[in-house]
Parts: C-alpha cells; sequence; structure tokens
C-alpha cells in the first residue's frame, strides 16, 4: 500500500505548504483552510467522474496516473468486466440446459417443501397441462387423482405411482418423486401407455388362450376315461393311457390356475371380504397335505391369536394350500410342516414351515415368478407343481395389502410368511 | 401459493389456512372425478363390480364434505374474512355442496351400471352415453382446474360447454323413447340408460355452478341466471 502513503504525504504536504504560505500572509490557519480545500474540491471532482461512470457514462479510456482514484477506477472495471463474463457463461450455460430439459421425454415439475410448482419443462405441459402461469401452484391441486396425492403426502416415494393423464384418460403416467436438495422435489413423470397396453394385452391373451383350451381338454380327458375303463383295451395300451390321463389332469390344472391368476390380476380389489375362519382353512390344507400319498407325515398346526383375518375366503384358501402343498411337495415323509397364525400390534402372520432341502438364495428373488424353477432336480418325481402357485400366492396376498416374506436355508428348511396390515385383523364373532 | 387476489396477510398462518382450504377443494374434486370416471367406466364395460365398489365409496366423498364444512365455519367464526378472503370462502362453502351432489350423482351411475351390467347383452356398448360421459367428465376437470388456477376465462369455457351437453342429453333421451316404442321389452333397460343420461346431464349443471363460483370468487360479481352473452361481458370487463 505504498499508494496510501504517498496520498497522505501529499496531503501533508499540502497543508504544510498552506500553513507556510498562510504564515508569510500573518493568516496561517486560513492558508491551511485553502489548501484543504483545494483538496477535497480535488477529490470530490474525482468522486463525481466515478460516479458518472458508474452511472452508465461510457469512458473510452480509464484514466490513468498513479494517485489512489485511477486505482479505484481499474479496479472496478475489472471487477465489472468479470462479473459480466460470469453472467454470459452463466446464461449460455442455462440455455444449454433448458434446451437439453426441453429434449428430455419425460416431464420434470421441481416442487418445494409445500408440493408449490417451482419449474417445470416442456414435456410437462404436454404430458401433466402445466401451463406457464401454473408456478407457484400447489400440483394436488392440479394433479387431483387421490392415488397421486396419497403418494405425494407418503414418506416413502421410492416406487412411483401409476395415473391417468389428466389431459387423455387413456394415457398412464408413471409419477416418481426424487426429493433432492433442501426439501424439494423432482417430480419425473413419463408416460407409460405402450407398457400398459402391452400387459393388457398379455394378460387378455393368456386369459383367452386358457379358456379355448379348456373346452378341447374337457373333451380329451372325456374320451381318456372312457378308454381306461374299457376292459377289452389291449393290455400294453393301459399304460400309455394311464399317463395320458395324468398328463391331462396336469393340462387341466395348469389351465386353471393360468385363469385364477389372470382373475386375480384384473379384479383391483378384494371381492366379498369376510371374516375368514383361519383355523379351518389352515385344518383343511393340513387334511390335504396329510392326503398326499409320499407327503411328510407330521403337520402341525400352531394358532397364538384370538383373531381372524378379513378377506376374501377363496384367496386366503388357494394362498394356504398352495404354500402347503410347495412345502409339502419339497419335504420327505419323515419331515415335518408348521402351520402358524399369530396376530400383534402391527399386524397379522400366517406362515408354512418346512424341514425340506431348503432354497438356494440366489432363487429366492425370482421364486414368485411364474413358472420359475429351482433347476437342481430336487424334485421328487410325479411331484410336479404347475409353476404358478407362488405366483398365485402373491397375487392374492397383494389384493389382501399383505406381503410374502421368504426365508430359507440349505439343508434345513424354508419359512413361508404372508404379513397382513394390522386394519385386516378381526377379533373372533 | 400466495396469489395477487389474496394478498400478503398479516398472519402467515391465515395465509396457510386458506391455502390448505383450496387444497382440499381439490382433493375431494380428485375423488369426486375418479368416481366418476370410474363409474363411467362400470357402465361402458359393464363390470357391476366396479359399480358397486364406487356406490359404497360415496360416503368418503360426504365425509370429506362434512370436514370442509367444519373448516369453513371455523374460518368465519375465527378469523373473521373480508373482500377476497370471504369471498373465497362462500365459494367454496357452495362448490363443495356441488361436489357431493356430483358424488351423488355416479353413485346412482354405479348403481345403475351394476344392474345394466346384469340384464347386459354384449353387444350394446353404450357408445353415445360415452361420448356424453367424457364431455362432462371433461367439464368436471376443467372447473376445478379453474378453480385451482382462478382463472375466469376458463370458468367461462365450462359455463358455455354447458349448453352442448344439454343437447348431447336431448339426443340422447330421444334415442332412448324412439328405441322403446319399437320393443317394448327393451323399456326397462332404456329406462335406466336415460337415467344415467340425466345423471351426466346433472353432474355438468352442477360443474357449471362450480364454474360461476369461480367468475364470482374472481370477479367479485355474482353471475349465477343470466344469459351468456352478459356473463362473457362481465367476465371480460376490468374488475371494479
Amino acid at each position: 500500500m505504498t499508494n496510501w502513503g504517498s496520498v497522505f504525504l501529499r496531503l501533508f504536504l499540502l497543508g504544510m505548504g498552506g500553513l507556510v504560505i498562510g504564515a508569510l500572509y500573518d493568516r496561517p490557519l486560513a492558508g491551511l483552510l485553502i489548501a484543504t480545500t483545494a483538496a477535497l474540491a480535488w477529490h470530490l471532482a474525482w468522486l463525481y467522474r466515478l460516479d458518472k461512470w458508474l452511472h452508465g457514462k461510457k469512458m473510452e479510456v480509464l484514466p490513468e496516473g498513479s494517485g489512489i482514484w485511477p486505482r479505484v477506477f481499474a479496479r472496478i472495471d475489472f471487477l465489472r468486466n468479470r462479473g459480466r463474463r460470469r453472467g454470459r457463461r452463466f446464461k449460455l450455460l442455462l440455455k444449454q440446459l433448458r434446451q437439453a430439459t426441453r429434449t428430455f421425454p419425460d416431464a420434470g415439475v421441481i416442487l418445494n417443501d409445500r408440493n408449490e410448482i417451482v419449474v417445470f419443462n416442456r414435456a410437462a405441459r404436454e404430458l401433466l397441462g402445466l401451463k406457464k402461469r401454473d408456478r407457484g401452484l400447489r400440483i394436488e391441486n392440479l394433479l387431483r387423482d387421490p392415488a397421486f396425492v396419497a403418494y405425494l403426502r407418503r414418506d416413502d416415494v421410492a416406487a412411483p405411482v401409476e395415473i391417468a393423464s389428466p389431459m387423455n384418460s387413456d394415457q398412464w403416467l408413471s409419477c416418481h418423486a426424487v426429493p433432492y436438495g433442501f426439501d424439494q422435489k423432482m417430480l419425473l413423470v413419463r408416460d407409460v401407455t405402450d407398457r400398459r397396453k402391452l400387459e393388457e394385452m398379455r394378460r387378455d391373451f393368456v386369459a383367452n388362450a386358457s379358456h379355448e383350451l379348456r373346452t378341447p381338454l374337457t373333451v380329451i380327458a372325456g374320451y381318456l376315461d372312457a378308454l381306461a375303463d374299457d376292459k377289452t383295451l389291449d393290455a400294453e395300451l393301459k399304460q400309455p393311457v394311464a399317463e395320458m390321463q395324468t398328463q391331462t389332469t396336469r393340462m387341466r390344472q395348469l389351465v386353471d390356475e393360468l385363469l385364477r391368476l389372470s382373475e386375480l390380476e384384473t379384479e383391483r380389489a378384494v371381492s366379498k371380504p369376510a371374516a375368514v375362519n383361519i383355523r379351518a382353512v389352515l385344518e383343511t390344507a393340513r387334511q390335504e397335505v396329510l392326503a398326499l400319498p409320499d407327503g411328510p407325515r407330521q403337520v402341525d398346526i400352531v394358532v397364538d391369536s384370538d383373531s381372524d383375518l378379513i378377506g376374501n375366503v377363496r384367496d386366503i384358501q388357494s394362498v394356504v394350500s398352495n404354500l402347503a402343498s410347495n412345502a409339502a411337495r419339497y419335504t420327505p415323509a419323515e419331515g415335518r410342516i408348521t402351520m402358524r397364525w399369530w396376530t400383534d400390534a402391527d399386524g397379522a402372520y400366517l406362515s408354512v414351515a418346512d424341514t425340506g432341502k431348503g432354497i438356494a438364495k440366489e432363487h429366492l428373488p425370482r421364486l414368485c415368478e411364474r413358472f420359475y424353477r429351482v433347476e437342481d432336480g430336487r424334485e421328487r418325481v410325479g411331484g410336479r407343481g404347475t409353476g404358478l402357485g407362488l405366483a398365485i400366492v402373491k397375487h392374492a396376498l397383494t389384493r389382501h395389502g399383505a406381503r410374502l416374506k421368504i426365508e430359507s436355508e440349505l439343508g434345513k428348511g424354508s419359512v413361508f410368511t404372508c404379513i397382513f396390515p394390522a386394519a385386516s385383523i378381526v377379533a373372533i364373532a | 401459493m400466495e396469489s395477487e387476489i389474496f394478498g400478503q396477510h398479516i398472519s402467515r398462518k391465515f395465509n396457510e389456512e386458506l391455502e390448505r382450504l383450496r387444497s382440499q377443494v381439490s382433493n375431494m374434486g380428485g375423488l369426486v372425478e375418479m368416481q366418476l370416471t370410474q363409474a363411467i367406466e362400470a357402465i361402458v364395460s359393464a363390470d357391476s363390480n366396479l359399480g358397486l365398489e364406487v356406490a359404497k365409496r360415496d360416503v368418503e366423498v360426504n365425509r370429506f364434505e362434512v370436514k370442509i364444512d367444519e373448516e369453513c365455519g371455523r374460518i368465519l367464526a375465527t378469523r373473521a374474512p373480508a373482500a377476497a378472503d370471504l369471498r373465497l370462502v362462500v365459494a367454496v362453502i357452495k362448490a363443495i355442496t356441488d361436489l357431493e351432489r356430483i358424488g351423488d350423482e355416479a353413485q346412482r351411475i354405479g348403481i345403475l351400471a351394476a344392474r345394466l351390467a346384469g340384464e347386459a347383452q354384449q353387444t350394446q356398448r353404450h357408445d353415445e352415453l360415452k361420448t356424453l360421459a367424457e364431455h362432462v367428465l371433461e367439464m368436471v376437470h376443467d372447473a376445478l382446474d379453474a378453480f385451482s388456477r382462478l382463472d375466469a376465462e376458463d370458468a367461462l369455457r365450462v359455463v358455455e360447454e354447458d349448453k352442448l351437453v344439454d343437447e348431447e342429453y336431448d339426443m340422447i333421451s330421444r334415442q332412448c323413447i324412439s328405441m322403446m316404442m319399437e320393443d317394448p321389452h327393451t323399456i326397462r333397460r332404456f329406462m335406466d340408460i336415460s337415467w344415467v343420461a340425466r345423471a351426466l346431464e346433472r353432474i355438468g349443471d352442477h360443474a357449471k355452478n362450480i364454474s360461476e363460483y369461480v367468475i364470482y370468487l374472481v370477479k367479485g360479481k355474482d353471475v349465477r341466471h343470466i344469459e351468456i352473452e352478459e356473463l362473457r361481458e362481465r367476465v371480460e370487463a376490468k374488475r371494479p
């Protein structure tokens, strides 16, 4: 800061000069006053130029010199230019970003902590029908679908929700709110109409195909029954006919389960909900297992609750019987199956545990897929299921707001637990 | 949103209360829209389960009305709102009555859908009802949008739509009458269909009412029971 030293020095010299000249005229203070006033006027003149310059007056060349004022000018000019450069850069960046979001096929809406719309891209205008002036409006005032509103209020927003588009009820949108920053949310909306249409087509196809297969199967089964009863049938044909009968039965079972599955998929809510007598359901399943020719001989029922379940009797029955027959299929005759039913404050639990071979970890996530099979030849001959049992269980449970938990240890056995929400418990009447 | 016509209040909490009130009306509207959509779907796809489901869910709509009504009463009693705030509360009280009625009509359609599905010939597609229903659904949707956006012009468009809905209703009832005259066996069936059409037409009227409350709310003018032309003039006029 050598500059500032010279500023003070100059001021001091000026003051001293004024004092000395004043002293010559016998008025030293007046001399000092004139000198300081002159200095003040000089600085004011610079300040005036600075003010004019800052308020828009163009200056071709910046003032040069060694004084403090040119330094100030140079610095301000530098800061100004830097700011302008940065501004231009940000503007460009923002423009590029805007163009990028505009071409984005999915709608994006940024919401603040009160779910008010902050900004959105072009796709949001088309998919959600948002208008420019909607900024600041609460999103739930415009996207009023109760499923969406409930989704926004939920804490867990990981699984996206699917709603019909407010613009076009034939269009389906998948909405996913991703929290980010401080209390903000990015709402990502994607058009999933095609996927839903495909799903619908698959469902319809499976349902129609199974339905159409039923009639010819009935005819074949009828003739086979007649053939099997025929006393005059060649001895060497007996075995093939018996095999054909078993396979036809299996095929009919398959078709029935496919139909049941597509029924479960299309119905939205539990039909005819009523209190289900769990004890009776478990006892039926127990009898079914014991009736199997080579199933486990020991089947226990443990009930630790004085409540029943609200649901569809047929659904719950098929859940229990599927789980029980699965367990029986993989458990040797000397093994044991335990079926439990218990409730607590959080919900109700229905579990089927076996002492069979268990399932390797890598198969667990895919176990409920249709026709998924654990391929290690551990199934006993003749005990093949349709491969649809667990898929039916899963769909039936989903409809009851319940979920399936699978625990298994190789060599020790498996436990399948259905977890029902507390709302579906009812005290035994 | 702190929109300009409900400017900043000294009490931030009051602002939030009014905002919440508007959101609640939208939520109730969303429920009613869903009810109506599903009732129509029940008719078109002859799904009696869905129809009964809709009918049963009407209690939720009624519960919503009671809740919002209480909230309005509380605001009136504790905040003594004036001017635009008062208009908002009054408009909400009126709008929820119409929403609740729309819910009732949806319930009625649901029950009729269950009955029609029971006796349906698969060939009957109810195409004429579908057009009317889509039209009415759009009116309800636009009326609620106008309420959310406080947009008098959009509301005015809904009011104008109502005429078309009335014409479509007339057409359907004429069609029903001629079908009934042709074959008396179908009378019961076409009576039901004309009841559905009637319910849809009523819903259109309720949507129109809601739009009129929006105009009242935004412009501060009562626009009920006047001709469309005059109404348009009033909407387009500058605010006093």
